[in-house]
């Protein structure tokens, strides 16, 4: 069978899912990509004040991708990531300063500070962290997807990746398991054109047609335009509803040769879905980018994301410039309010180095009956 | 002759045992791995689970151990409550990252947020003549890893005990099963019973709550005269020196440690104080084992009670050879222990 | 309310930051996201942004220029305000707080459009949080055993030590039957049953591995003795003005050892036993002769050159003549036989230590000589204190045999030889290092070449 770029949209072009976004909810995004950007540009600054260690990623450019893919889960649905995380915990609604604090390693951020820029987790958001090891994530984003349907929920994984991750064997491990169990998981490839210095097309084969990633799994497949995050939201509406329910044909045991992967209409299954974006930043802030040119990224900022639904709610009367220079300057001071709160911060105290290295450091170990396993209960210590 | 109860349980049954007994009990618990459901299980050991729990629970993977180990570590975070089955812990090497870089660290990284309840399993040690690839000791590699648990059981007993102790932990459990040790307790009493503490080894019957609590260490069989203290199948050898050392006039004390994280050190260290000598036997190579670790907690909480140093008995530094005779001759054995515990008690 | 830019931290590493190149000048507009100028970091050169709109006021850093990450280097004005009062604004120089510290107050959080503060200059000498207590997760550390190390002798296991402890054992009479006599527990045992080893009287109960036995130092304080008043007077007025310097040599005692060893025997019938000193003291006169500045003496505005050579030797008194230190005088040296001068030496040091030296015995040496090479102390060089108004004095070490490289028919070997070291101390004032080390090698030549001693 072929892979189809299947979107409903493309069939009744009229209307699409992002027709039906309320003006507070289109305000929203705004809104959470504002916040986005001002939060990275605070988070670069309070980095070279030396006051954030580490690799640190930021995700200006690509504030559209986390946004809108994100818009368009239940709030329930699960995600997990890679290190330029920031964008995701904040799009997944984390405050911003729990995401501050960790960067400053204070015991107020989201993992106490002991994670760092690279591992954001918040467990009531269903944020399963992001990840710093490069393709590390695949196989996580798809055990999320297998413990969904084992639990026979509606919810939907999505599971990010970056083109260098691509790459990595644990991706099309990953890909392979999906597609034979069929798996309500998203492999969302946030393809900015680069792993590091790396152009996409020196690092990856068929970098012109992704598509081919996912047609050797059978997989569906689908792109859109990273930088309109309206776009990303129409294409994650289609895919995940496309997704939800996926259920795995091996629980038939029977004649595996008759096995049926179709997943398109009424039999959803997984997807792999090519968000086409650009970072303006460097790849770590430690990057003097003399891969690309300087022209091209005045070329992306030229279409910047934010500007874009400015542009669109401004033209389309759902919004008004003033009111969207209120939003940014809100959005501002949300970022300097999360710099103060992490600066204000307690550091991690040395007691809490030895928490969490294991959720049941010796026993005792409850005979009889439903063990008590529930991790975050055991968290609160 | 002592009694086992007349069960005839073998080892591989006894780890099957524990999970066919937890599953019942949590519904979250599935067993995944490489033929582990229509082939029956690669060893048989979860022979007819398949039939039991169905497809949806006993899962047959393609062989993809970073992608189905990792597919553990994120349904352990969901809170799902995976065994992952390893058909040889040599296996498990590709998917290193996924259960030693993820797996023991997810709770400490995501500050108790997210822990990963998960089980891996599989042979430990070298089979047969497999060569060097197939013949990995994993022991003293993932020990080293803080946030994880690890035991390597030795009769079909602690199998049963550890495994359904390390399916309720909350955290990563690693337990390093022998394949050369699979098919003991098929003779019942007559397997059991070649030792003195052998009415032991079969666990109880009827028991659905029977557990071994990790981090205590056995005494597999008590002496006074020297400590010998291993795990898995060595604890064999180690028993097998013991009865040749008997007709010396030696009566050493048999330590299992049954987890090496976590080390029960105190039962260990008791040992020692009431012996005055030691000999560590492991299946490791010697450099930065976990032979080498228990020795070093020795001296540390026994140093005024060694009456000699420490000794060693392990595999030889080399990788496994293929020969059968050579291979055999790498690892330890009865013979070097015995040798060892002469040397240290001054019978040499 | 201008605003500052720091030198900023662009990776994990960096530490301080060279400014390579202003992309702005005073007066330019700039806004978020602006090149502002290129940064050379430990790892590569990189583009400094902007991360607020303003007007350039001031560049701190010319170009080229190192300052550690944190330091502002440039200041921007801001909207209404002034490049000219912006400029002067006042910074400083110092590094803003390391990530190490507490932020040293936090940021204000007031008003929407209240600017930046600059970062906290650092304190001069920036406080560390006080280092953490122990970890409180591992099992308990072994506290070392209190007992004493085992006295290098005895080899014994620690259980074993442990035992014989608990016995009240002595090591020393255990016989250890380990590898290389190692005492091991077996040994212990025999020994508290064979009622061997135990411990002599009265220490019944000390632990056999104690420290030695207690030494007791009586303290007292004595009276000042009149010759150690004048010994330390002198010396301290000695070391205090005269200018010291010392310059040494290594001198090649075989042929004078040989030579004494055959002399000595062919005088033993007369009952004439020549010292190494002997020959010292007449090498010390001799090579004085040749070299009169060593011969002298510094006499505040002249100095005085001596018409003869009084060898000074100085002698420690016994203890039981109250100690001390005298310098007995030979007098016209470089005029006496080896006979005379060993048999009169003898002399002055026999009276020294019996009942005294006459005065004259102990004036007007003109150059003195310390000898501590007796076999029983084996010193083999040191420096002595000149005797004013000595300017030179002559410190000798023991004639020792050791490894040393000699012409052997033509062939340079390693070989057992005599050796002593000599350092002269002088009196800068009279004498100079190249007069010490002329006088010197003349001293060698003629111990090394001792015939000429005899005539
Ligand atoms: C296994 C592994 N190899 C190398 C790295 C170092 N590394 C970190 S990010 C990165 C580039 C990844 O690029 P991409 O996946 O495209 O993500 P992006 O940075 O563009 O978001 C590399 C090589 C790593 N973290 N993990
Ligand atoms: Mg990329």
């Amino acid at each position: 069978m072929t892979a189809t770029n299947a979107s409903p949209s493309d069939v009744s072009n009229n209307s699409r899912p992002s027709d039906k976004l309320s003006d507070d909810q289109l305000v929203k995004m705004l809104y959470d990509m504002m916040l986005i950007r001002r939060f990275e540009e605070k988070t670069m600054q309070a980095y070279q004040q030396a006051k954030i260690g580490g690799f640190c990623h930021i995700y200006i450019g690509q504030e559209a991708s986390a946004v809108g893919s994100i818009s368009a889960l239940k709030d329930d649905d699960p995600i997990v990531g890679a290190y330029r995380d920031h964008g995701f915990a904040l799009a997944r609604g984390m405050h911003p300063n729990y995401c501050m604090a960790e960067m400053y390693g204070k015991i107020t951020g989201c993992a106490k500070g002991k994670g760092g820029s690279m591992h954001m987790f918040d467990r009531d958001r269903h944020m399963y962290g992001g990840h710093a090891i490069v393709g590390g994530q695949c196989p996580l984003g798809t055990g999320l997807g297998f413990s969904i349907q084992y639990e026979e929920k509606d919810n939907v994984a999505l599971c990010y990746l970056g083109d260098g991750a691509l790459n990595q064997g644990g991706f099309f491990e990953s890909m392979n398991l999906a597609a034979i169990w069929n798996l309500p998981v998203i492999f969302v490839l946030e393809n900015n054109n680069y792993s590091m210095g790396t152009h996409i097309a020196r690092g990856t084969a068929m970098a012109n047609d992704l598509s081919a990633k996912a047609q050797a799994f059978g997989m569906r497949y689908a792109e859109c335009d990273g930088l309109d995050v309206l776009d990303v939201y129409n294409t994650f509406s289609d895919q995940v509803a496309m997704t939800r329910n996926a259920k795995n044909p091996q629980w038939e045991r029977g004649n595996w040769d008759e096995i049926e992967y179709s997943r398109e209409g009424s039999n959803p299954g997984p997807a792999f879905v090519n968000v086409k974006t650009y970072r303006y930043q460097g790849h770590s802030m430690s990057d003097p980018q003399k891969y690309r040119s300087k022209d091209e990224v005045g070329e992306y900022k030229e279409r910047d994301p934010i500007n874009i639904l400015v542009n669109h709610l401004i033209e389309a009367g759902k919004a008004t410039q003033d009111q969207c220079h209120e939003l940014d300057s809100k959005a501002k001071q949300v970022s300097k309010d999360a710099i103060t709160f992490a600066e204000e911060s307690p550091d991690m105290p040395t007691e809490e180095m030895f928490t969490d290295v294991y959720a049941n450091p010796f026993g005792p170990y409850i005979k009889g009956g439903l063990p008590n396993i529930i991790t975050n209960e055991n968290s609160g210590e | 002759m002592v009694s086992t109860n007349g069960r005839t349980l073998q080892y591989r049954e006894a780890l099957r045992e524990a999970m066919e007994e937890e599953m019942r009990i949590d519904e979250r618990i599935f067993l995944m791995g490489e033929e582990v459901g229509e082939y029956n299980g690669a060893y048989k050991v979860s022979q007819g689970m398949l039939e039991e729990f169905g497809p949806r629970r006993i899962v047959d993977s393609p062989i993809s151990e970073t992608g189905f180990g990792g597919l553990g570590v994120g349904a352990a975070m969901y809170g799902l409550r995976p065994i992952i089955e390893f058909m040889s812990w040599s296996f498990c090497l590709v998917a290193a990252d996924q259960i030693i870089n993820n797996a023991p660290k997810m709770l400490y990284m995501s500050g108790g947020q997210f822990g990963c309840p998960a089980v891996f399993r599989g042979n430990n040690g070298a089979g047969g003549q497999l060569g060097s690839t197939h013949s990995w000791v994993v022991e003293s590699l993932f020990s080293h890893v803080p946030g994880l648990k690890l035991a390597v059981p030795s009769t079909p007993r602690d199998a049963k005990g550890l495994l359904k102790a390390g399916i309720r932990d909350p955290d990563p459990f690693f337990n390093l099963e022998s394949e050369r040790m699979l098919g003991m307790g098929l003779h019942g009493d007559k397997d059991y019973s070649r030792y003195q503490h052998a009415n032991k080894w079969a666990p109880p019957e009827n028991d659905k709550d029977f557990i071994i609590e990790l981090c205590k260490a056995d005494i597999k069989k008590p002496g006074t005269d020297c400590t010998i203290v291993t795990d898995g199948r060595p604890v064999h050898f180690a028993l097998e020196a013991a009865e040749a050392l008997e007709e010396e006039g030696i009566d050493v004390e048999v330590v299992d440690v049954r987890t090496y994280r976590p080390l029960d050190i105190e039962t260990i260290a008791g040992s020692v104080r009431r012996t005055g000598y030691a000999v560590v036997v492991d299946q490791s190579w010697p450099f930065a084992s976990v032979g080498a670790e228990v020795a070093s907690q020795i001296y540390e909480h026994c140093f005024d009670d060694l009456d000699n140093q420490v000794l060693r008995v392990h595999n030889d530094d080399i990788p496994a050879p293929y020969s059968r005779q050579r291979e055999q001759d790498m690892l330890p054995n009865a013979k070097k222990i015995v040798d060892a515990v002469r040397s240290v008690t001054y019978n040499a | 309310m201008a605003v500052t830019v720091e030198m900023p931290k662009l990776s994990d590493t960096m530490e301080e930051g060279t400014l390579i190149k202003w992309a702005v000048k005073v007066g330019d507009t700039v806004s978020a996201g602006d090149h502002l100028a290129d940064v050379e970091t430990d790892k590569a050169t990189m583009e400094l942004q902007a991360f607020d709109d303003g007007t350039v006021a001031k560049l701190i850093l010319d170009e080229g220029a190192t300052v550690p990450v944190g330091q502002v280097i440039l200041i921007l004005a801001e909207d209404g305000e002034s490049v000219e009062d912006a400029a002067k604004t006042e910074v400083s120089t110092a590094p803003a707080p390391a990530k190490e510290e507490p932020p040293a107050e936090p940021a204000s959080a007031g008003g929407s459009d209240e600017p930046e503060k600059a970062p906290e200059p650092a304190k001069p000498e920036p406080q560390k949080p006080a280092p953490a207590p122990a970890k409180p997760i591992a099992a308990a550390t072994p506290t070392p055993s209190p007992q004493a190390p085992a006295s290098g002798s005895v080899k014994i296991s620690p259980l074993a030590r442990k035992l014989a402890d608990e016995h009240g054992l002595d090591l020393n009479k255990i016989v250890g039957t380990g590898p290389d006599g190692r005492i091991i527990k077996r040994d212990v045992l025999k020994a508290a049953q064979d009622g061997t080893a135990r411990p002599s009287a009265g220490g019944a109960s000390a632990p056999p591995m104690a420290a030695p036995q207690a030494i007791a130092l009586e303290s007292k304080t004595t009276q000042v003795p009149g010759m150690r008043k004048t010994i330390a007077k002198r010396l301290v007025e000695s070391k205090t003005t005269v200018p010291h310097f010392q310059v040494s040599v290594a001198i090649n005692m075989d042929p004078l050892m040989e030579m004494r060893a055959t002399l000595n025997q062919r005088l033993a019938s007369q009952g004439i036993k020549l010292s190494v000193n002997d020959f010292i003291t007449r090498a010390v006169a001799l090579a004085a002769t040749q070299h009169p500045v060593i011969n002298s003496s510094w006499m505040g505005d002249t100095i005085v050159q001596h018409g003869t050579v009084n060898v000074g030797t100085a002698i420690s008194l016994p203890e039981e003549r109250g100690g001390g230190l005298v310098v007995a005088v030979c007098r016209d040296v470089q005029n006496k036989s080896m006979m005379q001068i060993s048999s009169e030496v003898k002399e002055l040091a026999g009276a020294a230590r019996g009942r005294g030296l006459s005065p004259e015995q102990m004036s007007d040496s003109t150059i003195t000589i310390s000898n501590l090479g007796m076999p029983q102390f084996g010193v083999t060089q040191f420096n002595a204190i000149v005797n004013p108004p000595n300017a030179a004095i002559v410190a000798v070490g023991a004639a020792i045999e050791k490894p040393v490289v000699r012409d052997v028919y033509g062939e340079k070997k390693i070989v057992i030889g005599h050796e002593m070291n000599a350092t002269l101390s002088g009196d800068h004032r009279v004498i100079d290092g190249a007069s010490a080390a002329e006088y010197l090698t003349t001293f060698r030549s003629l111990l090394e070449n001792p015939v000429g001693l005899l005539v």
